[in-house]
């Protein structure tokens, strides 16, 4: 049961709700779910008793099973048992080497089918039941609905990779406070715990991913400084290496499923062994052929030394985009599963020539630093720490000769806006395709393809006289927005949007109807508590506003928003859900450029406010 | 927000800055502002935090680059036409990238390379801040800062090779 909060004398201003919220890990292998306790962050345990849910789903005729008993149908079932989904989402067909996952895909339309005896699902929908699972975990715990969630992805995780994890949220349920960097929640971990300052290297290997991110951690703010990594590398390729060795040696058919299934599950066995035993012994028959074999973890070295050097080539390319050699360094942290390997320890700390921090545990740091955001977030803890975390690739847009030209350079601190102008190419050209992409490389078919817009209804000019300017937007999220606008006349041009991945977003929705079989009746009521809560919170802040900054409207301003204010207040009275919905969007709109001079003024007094500071020294 | 950079980080306009003053006010705006402030604030504090601490960091980069804050400050002062490099730095350019050419291979060479090209830098730097800050020559700075920006991509490339 979860246990009552008393927060301490004086330090909260007005009592408000504790907000139920909690920090997500959706990880290759496992995911977990925690929530900050009695102010400790604390994982939130499975039914089973657990911390970690596997991130596995198995699909039968009718029923849908997740995690440990999932698992158990992995040799049994492959086809239908589906793990280390995160190496899908986000992804289409042609991103993923087929051979390595033991399951019927197939192209679905900017998303990747896999084929059940439930039916088609994709890799979404497959998350999806890995967070519905950790959000009843979470319910029951703290005893109720959850207002929110922040939601840990890869620091080199893609814009169509982000957004398809938030779809996923979105399809389970789930408000999502944030999207944040894995390394970047496990710094929150350590550096609450430990209280480190400096410039610290978080080395984050998974199951299936891999970053690095190397922060600047002071007093309050947490700066991320350069980040770098590989959304394809993580424990699984480990497993990989021996899974090769054994197929090469032993002749094992590698186009059977259940074989290559099995030996999966040994390969694990035996890299897992090997962080605890210098050697293991193997002896075991697989389809009649007997293997027998006895691996060191010298051997096992050998066999993954290409996939380690990918890492420390990472490590040092973050080094340099940092400005930093690696004497700068003040510790290194390291995280996730995959770094209890001694091969990997020895390469890390011969890179950086001091001892690790590997004392939080790897596998719940992440969920645990999400979970303490999720606290900051929701205005419940104390906890004075803001994150500034950056893009982790660079942004452009196609041009003539398919090069890339690049609008956000990679490392750029979030929230950024950075605008380019492009012209025409043709004499009276009317239309141009922005096509917009994402990575480091020159040429357009190496980097990654995030979406096409057609811009139409250019005034035809002479080759080069239109201005057209197009703007990027990415959020704290990491999320991509782009807009273009022709500037030399004031004709606006359309946009169309052609994602080439992921779902658009009508089709999440025809998803959420199917899955929630509300009664209308229900959806109804739910809709309404939902305007009323999000209409009060709007009445409390408005006034909260109106108390400490009403001096900066003219009369006539402070008039009308009063007046919308107390309109908004009689609306309650009434169950009218449309009524309350329009006269919450009138005082917004009202409250507009109030809430942007509001926000020039906490500027202002967060600089005189400090210069006050120093004149007392 | 149509404020100046430099009024915006409660720095005088100059060239020569106190960077750590910068540094020191950003964050400490960005502490103020950033949207993970406004994440239980009503949709128009959100929006408005989201457009504030993104112009907040633009102006943080622009004035924490040498280079961008000698634009930036051309900028508030005269239209950036293009004035072309002379011809004797034009040639100057081309000598120095045939010798890291020849040397890119060569570590003792590059450290050596990578020293004479740091004092260059250091040098237009320091003519960079007489042109603006005392004689406000804007002409004249403004091909300086082309210099500097040369100079700046070499010493990427030295860096580069050396890694």
């Amino acid at each position: 049961m979860a246990l009552l909060q008393i927060s301490e004398p004086g330090k909260s201003t007005m009592p408000h709700q504790h907000r139920r919220v909690v920090g997500i890990d959706l990880g290759t292998t496992n995911s977990l779910v925690a929530s900050v306790i009695s102010g400790s962050p604390t994982i939130l345990k499975q039914i089973d008793g657990s911390n970690l849910l596997p991130s596995v789903v198995h699909y039968s005729k009718d029923k849908i099973l997740v995690g440990k008993d999932a698992k158990n149908h992995l040799g049994k079932d492959a086809e239908n048992t589906i793990s280390s989904v995160k190496r899908l989402i986000g992804k289409t067909i042609n991103d993923v080497n087929k051979d390595h996952f033991p399951l019927n895909l197939a192209d679905g339309d900017g998303v990747i089918n896999i084929k059940t005896s439930m039916g088609i699902k994709n890799p979404i929908e497959v998350s999806a039941e890995i967070l519905k699972t950790l959000k009843i975990v979470a319910e029951n715990k703290l005893c109720g609905e959850l207002m929110g969630s922040v939601v840990t992805v890869p620091a080199y995780f893609d814009d169509a990779q982000r957004q398809a994890t938030k779809d996923a949220c979105t399809l389970a349920g789930l408000n999502v406070l944030r999207l944040i960097n894995e390394p970047t929640a496990a710094a929150v971990a350590y550096g609450l715990d430990k209280k480190p300052r400096g410039c610290f290297v978080v080395f984050d290997l998974g199951g299936g991913t891999f970053d690095v991110s190397i922060l600047n951690l002071s007093k309050g703010l947490f700066e991320v400084l350069a980040t770098h990594g590989d959304a394809n590398l993580g424990g699984d390729d480990f497993d990989q290496a021996i899974v090769n060795f054994l197929n090469d040696k032993y002749k094992l058919n590698i186009t059977d499923i259940e074989i290559q299934s099995i030996v999966s599950i040994l390969a694990r066995e035996i890299k897992e062994s090997l962080s605890i035993k210098k050697e293991v012994e193997v002896l075991k028959k697989i389809s009649g052929i007997e293997i027998k074999e006895t691996f060191t973890q010298e051997q096992f070295k050998i066999l993954v030394k290409g996939l380690i050097n990918q890492t420390l080539k990472a490590t040092k390319s973050a080094l340099h985009d940092a400005k930093l050699n690696n004497e700068q360094i003040d510790g290194v942290i390291m995280v996730g599963g995959s770094t209890r390997m001694p091969c990997i320890q020895e390469a890390v700390k011969n890179l950086f020539k001091q001892e690790l921090h590997n004392d939080l545990n790897p596998d719940e740091v992440v969920a645990l630093g999400a979970a303490t955001q999720a606290n900051i977030l929701a205005g419940n803890g104390q906890e004075d720490l803001l994150l500034l975390d950056v893009t982790p690739l660079s942004l452009g847009i196609e041009t003539i000769g398919s090069i890339v030209e690049r609008i956000i350079p990679r490392n750029t601190t979030l929230p950024v806006a950075m605008a380019q102008e492009f012209t025409t190419y043709k004499d009276g050209q009317t239309a141009m395709i922005i096509h917009v992409v994402q990575g480091e490389r020159e040429l357009v078919d190496d980097c990654r393809s995030l979406a096409k817009f057609t811009l139409k209804k250019i005034p035809p000019m002479v080759a080069g006289a239109a201005k057209i300017k197009v703007t990027f937007q990415v959020d704290t999220d990491g999320l991509l927005s782009v807009s273009a606008e022709e500037t030399t006349t004031n004709a606006r041009a359309t946009i169309e949007v052609k994602p080439s991945y992921g779902l658009s977003e009508d089709k999440i929705k025809a998803m959420l109807q199917s899955s929630y079989d509300l009664a209308e009746e229900d959806k109804a009521s739910r809709a309404l508590a939902e305007t009323k809560v999000e209409a009060n919170q709007l009445i409390e802040l408005t006034q909260k506003a109106l108390d400490t900054d009403k001096d900066l409207l003219s009369e006539s301003e402070l008039t009308s928003i009063k007046n919308d204010l107390s309109e908004l207040i009689d609306s309650l009275k009434s169950s009218n859900n449309d009524k309350i919905k329009e006269a919450t969007k009138k005082l917004n709109l009202q409250s507009e450029s109030f809430a942007a001079k509001r926000m020039d003024r906490s500027i202002q007094k967060a600089l005189t406010g400090k210069s006050i500071n120093k004149l007392e020294f | 927000m149509t404020q100046n950079y430099f009024e915006l980080f409660n720095l005088p306009e100059k060239f020569q800055i106190n960077l750590e003053k910068l540094q020191e006010n950003y964050r400490t705006i960005q502490k103020e502002i950033h949207p993970d402030r406004f994440a239980m604030a009503t949709e128009n504090e959100k929006i408005q935090s989201m457009i504030k601490s993104t112009q907040i960091n633009d102006a943080y980069q622009a004035l924490k680059s040498p280079i961008k804050r000698a634009k930036y400050i051309l900028s508030l002062h005269k239209s950036l036409e293009k004035i072309p490099l002379p011809p004797d730095f034009l040639m100057q350019q081309m000598e120095w990238e045939e010798h890291l050419d020849t040397i890119s291979e060569n570590k003792n060479e590059l450290n050596k390379f990578k020293f004479i090209i740091n004092k260059e830098y250091e040098q237009y730097s320091l003519l960079l801040e007489t042109q603006i800050d005392i004689n406000q020559d804007w002409d004249e700075a403004a091909i300086t800062i082309d210099k500097l920006h040369f100079v700046e991509k070499l010493l990427n490339k030295i860096n580069i090779s050396l890694n």
